[in-house]
């Protein structure tokens, strides 16, 4: 049973649980452990399969007290929205843009195409059809929708665990 | 479903009188509830302790070591009769259901 409290001691101490709760845990647990055994109740009894994997078990117990620490990704996680709100709107700036110069039916951004010598060799610039703008729309359009994906997905997370 | 059932049993043997863990798990044995399988009270009360469901303390149990003694908060003494009504509620509309199935075990 010793073996199993340490072996939970040190899943806390991996995951940064801090020493006075890690302490806490171990001493109510080896305690409530050797009233079981004194009880003729088996380890397993108590615990049920968690007493075949202490570090499962030690980490579920951690979890949903909470008192893990929050790790560097939830951090990050915590950064996101910034990226995210800069990716938003530079997509949406694109696809504005992009829709307006459509719209205007006069675009500034052409493709020039060199025909084949000897066909007169003159520069002709596509205007008309303005594929550039219809590629940023396209890819705007797209960006937007990864955009919203990433927004629904961040709804939809966990707000990190405060420590107890 | 299950799981808030089990948070519930908790709240109702704590709500009995304190109690430490190993002392919780007699008191749901005595009543034919054991607990099987993967769970264990443990991540159940570290839920409902996080969630400020109970209160706890420290004291000596009989002659040994001080334990970490658990009882309901305000709020889960809130939670736990919104969840036994609900739980009556649920009980009754299934019980509705299987009412008129008529069990016949094939020998």
């Amino acid at each position: 049973m010793n073996e199993f409290v340490e072996q939970c001691r040190r899943e806390w101490k991996r995951l940064g649980v801090s020493d006075p709760l890690a302490d806490e845990m171990a001493a109510d647990l080896a305690s409530d452990l050797s009233e079981a055994e004194a009880d003729g109740v088996s380890a397993e009894q108590l615990l049920g399969t968690s007493a075949f994997d202490p570090s499962s078990f030690a980490a579920s117990w951690a979890a949903e007290r909470g008192v893990i620490p929050v790790q560097p990704s939830a951090t990050n996680a915590r950064r996101r929205p910034l990226f995210l709100i800069a990716f938003t709107g530079v997509a949406a700036f694109t696809l504005i843009i992009a829709a307006a110069l459509l719209l205007t039916g006069e675009p500034k951004l052409t493709l020039a195409t060199r025909p084949p010598s000897g066909v007169g060799g003159q520069v002709h610039s596509v205007s008309a059809a303005a594929p550039i703008e219809w590629i940023l729309l396209v890819l705007a359009t797209i960006a937007l929708g990864f955009a919203a994906r990433l927004w629904s997905t961040r709804g939809r997370s966990h707000p990190p665990t405060a420590p107890a | 479903m299950l799981r808030g059932v089990l948070d519930l049993c908790l709240l109702a043997v704590i709500d009995e009188g304190p109690a430490y863990g190993y002392e919780m798990t007699k008191r749901l044995r005595e009543r034919g509830l054991e607990f099987v399988g993967e769970g264990s009270i443990y991540p159940l009360l570290g839920r409902l302790e996080r969630d400020g469901l109970v209160e706890t303390y420290r004291a000596a149990s009989n002659g040994g070591p001080p334990r970490k003694y658990y009882r309901p908060s305000s709020a889960g003494r809130i939670a736990l009769a919104l969840g036994v009504s609900e739980w009556r509620a649920g009980r009754d509309a299934v019980d509705a259901v299987l009412a008129p199935v008529k069990v016949e075990v094939a020998t």
